[in-house]
């Protein structure tokens, strides 16, 4: 069975720190998401996971790309680069880093969800024709995504895999649970490209896209949960999941 | 009740030609073993790309050397993956003819579409599309064994008038079955006159009220075969021992072992968003998962067969009860149960469960 084999303490650099989960959910209203899926090529797939983390067979990489109209801070874009795993046997997707534009957004993201965050611009441009996104860092474009010909979808079949994020907490370095409630009421699937990417800006050297999987569009509102498990990111979730004390 | 067993071939890691070839050779040899004991059935599943959890990705050779090894049981092909980028109807009428000639009439056949963006997505195939080519095989199949000569124009194939070779034993045909994961299918099922053979381990209220939707539904439904075969099948785990302790032990490593594979495959609902996949349909991680939250140990779930013979009565006895009429067993997963711990489970399950149910 594959593992993750990144050493914990390596990934740990450079992580989030929740200074405790003392964390009520969140609803975020009118979130406009773009989610491109690929394959990625399988050599060193497992190093980009720590060992209680699984990938998945074929591995793969997902872009979410998000516009947020109403939240505590005010409108801001966020967009996050994951590796699809397994905790257990749960579908997870685990953070290797994102781009947030909006700065006490990204603190409280970081501080109470552990989201691995720096600052970028964000741009998403939802088109009849085309879904674009695009990512910049320092003034260097380090993502270029579309969704092109969408085609409507039923809301109930949109699916994002929920989020692990590694972070220091209270019981130390843990990887955290972070499953959003998402309430959809338009969604669309598009064939997906990648324009560029640079795996290095996103923490994700390693990353090679090779197969094109889908993207897919929605608006939606998403609740950020009340954080409930966490687990040790050196053992597998079986052994190594905690509850959560408020 | 009947009893069947199950084969993924599941290989452990690392791979090697070595290793392949012993997971085969155990699985023929269980197979001999539970024709020997009195099982009804050896099923083989179709799969693709599924490293460690399925390396079956030649199930008519495999069932041909079960056939060949065996006197009396039957061969199920179950399922054969119904979708022309992996199999072409014609090849899937001919060697299903082919293996039922070879078993002496002993074949069973299922169909499905597959579940994982692995197998659908690699073959190039479109997961919009997979429910109606599974549609349209089932209605040509019979008609490509039953008629002598058959033309066809349809959405996924065309072919000129031919006379697909050689027709099957059984007459009319083999029973026909679609394997049922997702919820739903079984109304499928019974709508079409195909038997349920489930392969999702559901628990039993959920399975109870399926079996009996299934029931009311197939008395009214438009065969797509000369005959009904009406039978709804379930899918277990079996190790079976004396000491019960033993048992649930060794059990819970076999079943877990089979859910974390499972949970690790790339399901097609979570890849690809569409109206045609509505859930994971992933087997095990319900079942391994009930009755435990995140951090707490395992249990043995609510119908699984994992323990001492008179546990196992009991829970088969309950599968009887809400009218269940086959239950097919896996026995091991990557091979965590040594080969000698799997047929003495057979033999103590033949010996003191069986025949509580009328088999030996």
């Amino acid at each position: 069975m594959l593992v993750g084999t990144a050493d914990p303490r390596i990934l740990a650099d450079g992580a989030p720190k929740l200074p405790s989960f003392d964390t009520d959910a969140l609803r975020l209203v009118g979130v406009e998401t773009l989610q491109v899926l690929f394959e990625m090529e399988s050599a060193g797939t497992e190093a980009l996971l720590p060992p209680g983390l699984h990938p998945t067979l074929p591995p793969v990489v997902t872009w979410l790309v998000q516009r947020v109209d109403e939240s505590p801070w005010g409108p801001f874009g966020l967009a996050q680069c994951r590796v699809e795993c397994r905790s257990g046997l749960r579908p997870r997707g685990f953070l290797r880093l994102g781009f947030v534009d909006e700065p006490r957004a990204g603190a409280a993201l970081a501080e109470r969800w552990g989201f691995r965050l720096c600052p970028g611009r964000i741009v998403l441009d939802r088109g009849y024709d085309r879904v674009r996104a695009c990512v910049e860092r320092e003034g260097k474009r380090i993502l270029e995504l579309q969704s092109m010909d969408p085609q409507p979808l039923r809301p109930g079949d949109a699916y994002i895999v929920a989020n692990v994020h590694l972070a220091h907490t209270p019981k130390g370095l843990r990887l955290v649970q972070v499953d959003p409630d998402w309430e959809v009421e338009r969604a669309e699937r598009g064939r997906p490209l990648v324009d560029r990417f640079d795996a290095e800006a996103w923490n994700s050297a390693g990353v090679r896209p090779s197969h094109p999987v889908a993207a897919l569009f929605t608006l939606s509102s998403m609740t950020l949960p009340a954080l409930r498990y966490v687990s040790r990111p050196d053992a597998l979730a079986f052994q190594a999941t905690e509850r959560v004390d408020r | 009740m009947k009893f069947g067993v199950f084969f993924e071939l599941q290989v452990p890691r690392p791979f090697s030609p070595e290793r392949e070839r012993q997971v085969i050779e155990n699985a023929l040899e269980q197979a001999r073993l539970a024709d020997e004991l009195g099982f009804q059935t050896v099923w083989a599943v179709e799969h693709h790309f599924l490293e460690e959890y399925s390396h079956c990705s030649a199930p008519e050779l495999f069932l041909t050397a079960v056939a060949l090894q065996t006197r009396r049981i039957r061969v199920g092909h179950g399922a054969v993956v119904c979708v022309p980028e992996i199999n072409h109807p014609i090849r899937v009428a001919e060697r299903a003819a082919f293996l039922d000639i070879l078993s002496g009439g002993r074949l069973e056949f299922g169909t499905a579409r597959s579940s994982t963006w692995t197998e659908v997505g690699d073959f190039g195939a479109d997961p919009d599309d997979t429910k109606k080519d599974w549609d349209e095989y089932v209605r040509v199949l019979p008609r490509m064994w039953t008629e002598e000569r058959l033309a066809y124009r349809g959405r996924c194939f065309s072919m000129p008038e031919r006379g697909v070779l050689p027709k099957p034993l059984q007459q009319p045909h083999p029973p026909l079955w679609v394997t049922v994961t997702s919820p739903g299918t079984e109304l499928d099922a019974a709508d079409s006159g195909l038997g349920c053979l489930g392969v999702a381990t559901a628990g039993l209220a959920e399975q109870e009220r399926r079996t009996k939707e299934y029931h009311r539904r197939i008395q009214l439904c438009e065969p797509v075969g000369k005959v009904v075969n009406d039978r709804v099948s379930t899918l277990n785990f079996l190790y079976c021992h004396e000491d019960p302790r033993v048992a649930a032990e060794r059990g819970l490593l076999f079943l877990g072992s089979f859910g974390m594979l499972n949970a690790h495959l790339l399901f097609t609902r979570e890849a690809y968003p569409t109206s045609a996949y509505q859930s994971l349909a992933n087997l095990a991680p319900s079942a391994a998962r009930k009755g435990a939250s995140p951090g707490e140990g395992p249990k043995v779930p609510e119908g699984m067969c994992l323990g001492d013979p008179q546990r196992i009565i009991q829970d088969i006895k309950r599968w009887e009860s809400i009218g269940v009429d086959e239950i097919n067993f896996l026995l091991n997963s990557v091979e965590v149960l040594p080969q000698e711990q799997v047929l003495a489970s057979l033999r103590l399950f033949a010996r003191e469960v069986m025949p509580a149910f009328g088999c030996s």
